[in-house]
């Protein structure tokens, strides 16, 4: 089941140095016989409640997000997806029923590199944004929606009844594997919205709306100072910035890809101003 | 001399020791390669000491000569422990508002007296709450400003409040929005109903104003012998090892290799009643970190030894003390005579019957009427 959904990813050395070391086993004891259970131990510790048996892989993946966002402290870890064409990312905020992972899958299945489906890792130093490759966890009707927009798309299986409805991940190519290592260049913000009623709708938003509302949706740009709010506005500064509708999935793609290529990569790196 | 023969010193767990090392010498951790880092970070971020071992590497060691992947985890420590030293600034500073007016000293206790002094044990820091000790006649005017300023408790249930009304040396933790950090409002060191009764009024007495601001700390020997009876006395030892490395840090400061200065902490601690838990600590911090004076110490308490201080409760509290990642064999029924020692020790026999009974009650009823809880995400 992990090998499937980690794709290209091969077992490593597990010598060395790790970021979190995961032990996902079942619950025993008398209550393991009434109600079946999995936990998650996060270097040794158990920090989450318990799931039930059938969804182990839920558990790990929700577990894994829990224990990075935790532990990496360092990078201003926002909560979107980050994909990348040409060097130049997308950075796509996750708002609740924004369509974000439907989207984010579609376009690493038309030529995008992913970078992250849940973790916008910008390192503070100089603002570009890092990998944290994982599988994209798909919700419920997504799941049809990507298996039939590339019926070649590695899914795994599907976990009915948890608390987000069913799930199941799609894993990363084997391309995006051995890139895993490389960042990209701020390039694009968009605040993509999930809408029947409109056929495909863009708007700019103006670059501090945009960093507030990147900075709200972060884990931790509060606990970052001085740092987060300078690398913040540096990714916000060269990049454009948007609120896309969309109703299908190739019109949208279609448009940020055209956007991508309209909006000039910052030459002079000046700083921010916060106007706008 | 020395009253304690090496052999039956208690010995941190193998386990724990590259920790103890990296932490006593960090200028040692220039040669470790990834596979010792991976044995130190995990066990230094669950016992909330990253800060502090980040702090001690850095000052030592010339970051590019780490792994990057040790750096980025010491840089979250260093990171973090920012963050909490200035949340806990910002809420002094915001509560002084509500103190005003209301007869002090305002004494700051354990983390946010260390952070105010800026003592060298406030260095990497994650403190998560901010304990402020103030006259039991201010309390209650107190505890209204709070509330009038946006501060509410934590824990709402009825049986909660009145157990720490009636029986604690502190107010039920506090929050307010905007703060990242509990406030833990005291009126003395220990439970009034424990067993050992400490001269409150001198820990007032004695307090010493801190330079710039409005508040007080207890006197170093108070802050010590705080810290002291904090660990040995009113907790059940599990997992606290920064905290035993709080008192290693606070003899070294005495300093206790100084005879007299020993002699007057001794004199101090027999005032407050504290001899047999100063001697545990001695014991303790003498067997983990070899802290110098302590083995005098330990000779100069010796009559003050009891089997609930001796060294048979500080073998099994070394069981203990390490993070629950670290430590070795089957530690569940040491853990739960040492939990039984700590009630025994915070409240007499009868309360402590009430207590266990009204609490077991409260405790089936919730499992009883507990919904099934369906799984996230």
């Amino acid at each position: 089941m992990i090998a499937r959904v980690y794709g290209g990813y091969v077992a490593d050395d597990p010598t060395g140095m790790f970021d979190v070391t995961l032990d996902l086993h079942r619950v025993r004891g008398v209550r393991g016989h009434i109600r079946p259970q999995c936990e998650l131990r996060c270097d040794g510790v158990l920090e989450l409640e318990p799931f039930p048996l059938d969804t182990p892989l839920p558990l790990l993946e929700w577990g894994t997000n829990y224990a990075i966002a935790k532990r990496l402290f360092c990078y201003l870890m926002l909560h979107s997806a980050v994909i990348e064409r040409g060097g130049r990312a997308i950075v796509m905020p996750a708002l609740p029923g924004s369509g974000k992972s439907t989207l984010t899958a579609a376009m690493t299945l038309r030529g995008y590199r992913l970078l992250s489906d849940e973790f916008g890792v910008v390192r503070l130093q100089d603002a570009r944004l890092l990998p944290m490759l994982r599988p994209v966890a798909l919700k419920n009707e997504s799941i049809d929606v990507i298996q039939r927009f590339e019926p070649t798309a590695v899914i795994g299986p599907r976990f009915p009844k948890t608390q987000k409805g069913t799930v199941a991940h799609l894993a990363p190519l084997a391309a995006h594997v051995d890139e895993r290592h490389e960042p990209a260049n701020p390039a694009l913000v968009v605040f993509p919205r999930f809408d029947r009623s409109v056929d495909l709708e863009l708007e700019p938003v103006s670059k501090s709306r945009a960093f507030a509302r990147l900075a709200v949706n972060s884990f931790n740009y509060h606990a970052l100072g001085p740092e987060s709010f300078e690398a913040l506005g540096q990714l916000v500064e060269e990049s454009s910035c948007w609120q896309l509708r969309y109703s299908d999935l190739d019109g949208a793609i279609k448009a940020l890809g055209d956007l991508l290529d309209q909006s000039r990569p910052a030459h002079d790196g000046s700083r921010l101003t916060l106007a706008a | 001399m020395s009253a304690v023969s090496p052999s039956s010193l208690p010995r941190p767990p193998e386990s724990v020791r590259p920790l103890l090392a990296a932490l006593a010498d960090p200028a040692s951790t220039v040669a470790h390669d990834e596979l010792l880092w991976d044995r130190i970070i995990p066990l230094a971020r669950t016992a909330r000491l990253l800060g502090v071992l980040a702090h001690g590497v850095y000052e030592h060691v010339e970051r590019s000569a780490l792994p990057d992947r040790v750096q980025r985890h010491l840089d979250a420590g260093l990171i973090e422990a920012r963050f909490r030293r200035q949340k806990t600034l910002f809420l002094l500073h915001t509560i002084t508002r509500s103190l005003t007016g209301h007869p002090g000293p305002w004494v700051l206790l354990k983390g946010a007296a260390y952070i105010a002094q800026d003592l060298p044990l406030s260095r990497g820091r994650l403190p998560t709450d901010v304990d402020v000790m103030v006259p039991r006649a201010s309390l209650d005017g107190i505890e209204q400003s709070l509330k009038n300023a946006g501060w509410e408790f934590e824990k709402n249930d009825p049986y909660d409040l009145h157990y720490y009304r009636a029986w604690s040396h502190e107010l039920p933790p506090m929050i307010a929005a905007g703060q990242a950090m509990e406030l833990d409002l005291h009126h003395t060191i220990l439970p009034p109903v424990g067993r050992i009764k400490p001269d409150t009024p001198r820990l007032f007495a004695d307090a010493v104003p801190v330079d710039g601001t409005p508040f007080h700390v207890l006197c170093p020997q108070d802050q010590l012998l705080h810290a002291v009876v904090h660990l040995v006395h009113d907790s059940d030892f599990i997992g606290r090892l920064r905290d035993l490395l709080d008192i290693d840090m606070l003899f070294r400061a005495i300093p206790l290799f100084d005879g007299a200065a020993r002699w007057s902490l001794v004199e101090r601690a027999r005032h407050h009643h504290m001899e047999k838990p100063l001697h545990l600590a001695a014991t303790l911090s003498l067997g983990w970190f070899g802290t110098p004076g302590c083995d005098d110490l330990i000779a100069e308490t010796a009559t003050a030894r009891s089997a609930l201080y001796g060294p048979r409760i500080a073998r099994m509290a070394s069981r203990v003390l390490p993070p629950i990642n670290a430590r070795e064999g089957s530690t569940s029924f040491v853990a739960r005579l040492l939990e039984a020692r700590s009630h025994w020790l915070r409240m007499p026999p009868g309360l402590l019957a009430y207590h266990s009974t009204a609490k077991g009650i409260r405790t089936l009823a919730k499992s009883l009427s507990r919904e099934e809880r369906p799984a996230e995400r």
